[in-house]
């Protein structure tokens, strides 16, 4: 049994109508910010998911946490439905600004004892006191780091800080949206480590999103890439990179530019991310795909990719 | 004849507890119809240099303290009156920011902005420099470039933005222009659209570009040469395949090895140990020092060594690390 998994999840807000609109009774537009997306995450696994700015990546994983409602669908947590308190404290969620989720006010140690205390009532100040430096070690910072405020860590360690925090419950699935995206390289590297550490080390599953190939192609088992509020491509890792099957999934990839190469090795693709506003029947990255063609505008169902995978491309899987 | 040679460049900043000296003795040449790449990571000064150029600081307490910055045919815009580094602006060197929302005003419509840029520095019509307007739109590949004309710069993605930017700035075809993580807030697949289209303006134009980045994969991708800077100070310069493909000075072996791609799934990455230090008062010797894996006691004396070429390095590939050999091990 997949230990969290969407189900026909959906997401949609209301689009603002102006005066024009509501004089010419035009009807509410909705705009789709996941649309029907079913996902599975596997105990012990790091999951990645990718897609650029706007395609639902963020948004799932708001939803996968509880931090927002879904508004159709499920998400089960061990095949059962999780209702607030109970899954606040399995399912944690680290933000991609550490400072945006820390309070200024307090020292790091008063802070995470705070945690602590709400999900362990019974547990004593001293005992406190203690779990909150086992954490601390946990994400490789000093004990004097408990008497500093946020203001006086660098970067690397505020984010330290608020993994330590998504910790303090003894959470089994840590969602972590964009966690190294504000942060320099050689500093991204020691973060990633960590998290690296303690998915291999104690077992915790990972749902990490990102828009950065590299980074999810060195961390991640899985990945799945979303293209306007929709899962395009699910794949192992290693595959994904050495065969990624989606038309999506190339163009994404080849765009990184890489360190060791000079030129880009394929050809661009063309426009950006359309408005998610039109709804398109067929293929939504039709309107980009090099490859498209008349039979793309019909619906385009998931496909069975290889062994483990899955790909919303009739091109990506030869006919049966 | 260099297009640009920058001298021993040195700006401060005010800050509440010091002058911080963001770019302390930097110099380097940008050719004609190059690009030229800085690299570093954030508060390294690489942002501060390139702003310099034009004096460009945003009402932050800055001002350069030494050093020439001479353009060629132009002279040193370090030592002009600003009323006369207002007319170098646009014209001779153009800057792109990193968000173009803040360089496009809200409230004018694209075309007259890109149309204002010409008919301030030109002797032409409104009908004239509109038309012009629209050809800079066609030039940078804006898709139905009569609407957009029309259009506020909200009602553009960021992309477009981008594009609109870069047309204004080759707006009175500058031999320069200084482009500051002009695709950091883009997504990839246009960060793609954007770097490709500078490199064409640069190949059918001749223009040179400096670009500003931390991502050494961009500077990769379309620079020719490149400079990385640590702590105001620039520690290794050459030709971007013999910088990246053979790294001399420790922080840049550092900077590579820390990025993930360069080893396998199965090891740990190598991140760069402690931070970056204070620019009011920098530690003796090199900078980098505190950091360096590599570091022996005569690294932490006196000056911050210059940049130097090594025996058997590429000509014009020089760094600012004293050692003699600098062991693969960490790379």
């Amino acid at each position: 049994m997949p230990q969290l998994e969407f189900r026909q999840v959906e997401r949609r807000f209301p689009v603002k109508r102006d005066l024009g609109d509501v004089l010419a009774r035009r009807g509410r537009v909705w705009l789709h910010a996941v649309r029907g997306v079913d996902l599975a995450v596997r105990r012990g696994e790091i999951l990645g998911i990718v897609g650029e700015s706007g395609c639902g990546k963020s948004t799932l994983a708001r939803i996968g946490v509880g931090l927002q409602p879904a508004d159709g669908g499920a998400v089960l947590f061990d095949g059962r439905p999780l209702d607030g308190p109970d899954r606040a404290g399995r399912l944690q969620m680290v933000f991609q600004d550490p400072y945006s989720s820390l309070n200024p006010r307090m020292t790091i140690g008063a802070q995470l004892a705070e945690v602590v205390a709400h999900y362990q009532p019974q547990l004593s100040r001293a005992a406190r006191g203690a779990r909150v430096q086992e954490i601390l070690a946990e994400v490789g910072l000093v004990p004097e780091t408990a008497l500093k405020f946020p203001h006086a860590l660098s970067g690397g360690q505020r984010q330290r800080v608020s993994i330590a925090r998504a910790l303090c419950p003894g959470p089994e699935i840590l969602v972590a949206d964009e966690p190294v995206s504000a942060l320099d390289a050689s500093v991204q590297a020691q973060i990633i480590n960590l998290l690296k550490r303690l998915n291999r080390d104690k077992g915790l599953t990972i749902v990490f999103i990102s828009h950065d190939m590299n980074v999810v192609r060195y961390l991640c088992d899985r990945v799945a890439v979303m293209y306007l509020g929709e899962i395009v491509e699910l794949q192992d890792s290693a595959a994904l990179f050495a065969a990624a099957a989606h038309p999506y999934t190339r163009a994404l990839i080849a765009a990184v530019p890489d360190v060791r190469r000079s030129q880009p090795m394929a050809e661009p693709i063309s426009g950006e991310i359309p408005d998610p506003f039109a709804v398109l029947p067929g293929c939504r990255f039709a309107p980009r795909c090099p490859l498209a063609e008349a039979a793309c505008q019909a619906p385009q169902p998931m496909r069975v990719l290889g062994q483990d995978g899955l790909v919303r491309c009739w091109k990506a899987v030869p006919a049966a | 004849m260099s297009l640009l040679s920058i001298r021993d460049l040195r700006t401060e900043f005010q800050s509440p507890s010091g002058i911080a000296r963001a770019v302390d003795g930097v110099s380097f040449d940008v050719e004609p119809g190059e690009i030229f790449g800085i690299v570093g990571e954030s508060g390294c000064g690489k942002s501060a240099t390139c702003r310099s150029i034009l004096r460009l600081f945003g009402g932050a307490a800055a001002r350069i303290a030494g050093g020439q910055i001479l353009l060629d045919g132009v002279g040193d815009l370090a030592a002009m009156p600003e009323r006369q580094l207002a007319q170098v602006r646009g014209r001779d060197a153009a800057f792109i920011f990193q968000d173009p929302l803040t360089a496009l005003n809200p409230t004018m419509k694209v075309g007259k902005q890109i149309a204002e840029v010409i008919l301030r520095h030109r002797k032409v019509g409104r009908a004239e420099a509109r038309a012009a307007a629209l050809q800079l739109l066609r030039d940078v590949q804006v898709t139905s470039p009569e609407r957009r004309l029309e259009a506020y710069p909200h009602e553009l993605s960021g992309g477009l933005r981008q594009r609109v930017v870069i047309a204004m700035a080759l707006a009175l075809r500058p031999r320069l222009i200084i482009a500051d993580e002009p695709t950091t807030a883009l997504d990839v697949t246009v960060q793609d659209q954007i770097l490709r289209l500078l490199k064409e303006r640069r190949d059918s134009l001749g223009t040179s570009i400096i670009l500003i980045t931390h991502d050494l994969g961009v500077v990769s991708q379309i620079c020719d040469r490149m400079a990385v800077m640590y702590a105001g100070r620039l520690v290794e310069t050459g030709r971007v395949r013999e910088v990246l493909d053979a790294p001399s000075h420790p922080y840049t072996r550092a900077l590579l090895a820390a990025l993930p791609g360069q080893v396998g799934r199965d090891r740990a990455l190598t991140p760069i140990e402690g931070a970056p230090p204070s620019l009011i008062a920098p530690p003796p010797g090199c900078r980098f020092a505190p950091r360096c894996a590599h570091a022996v006691a005569r690294c932490t004396l006196g000056d911050p060594p210059p940049l130097a070429p090594r025996a058997g390095a590429a000509p014009g590939h020089l760094d600012a690390c004293i050692l003699d050999e600098v062991s693969d091990a960490a790379a």
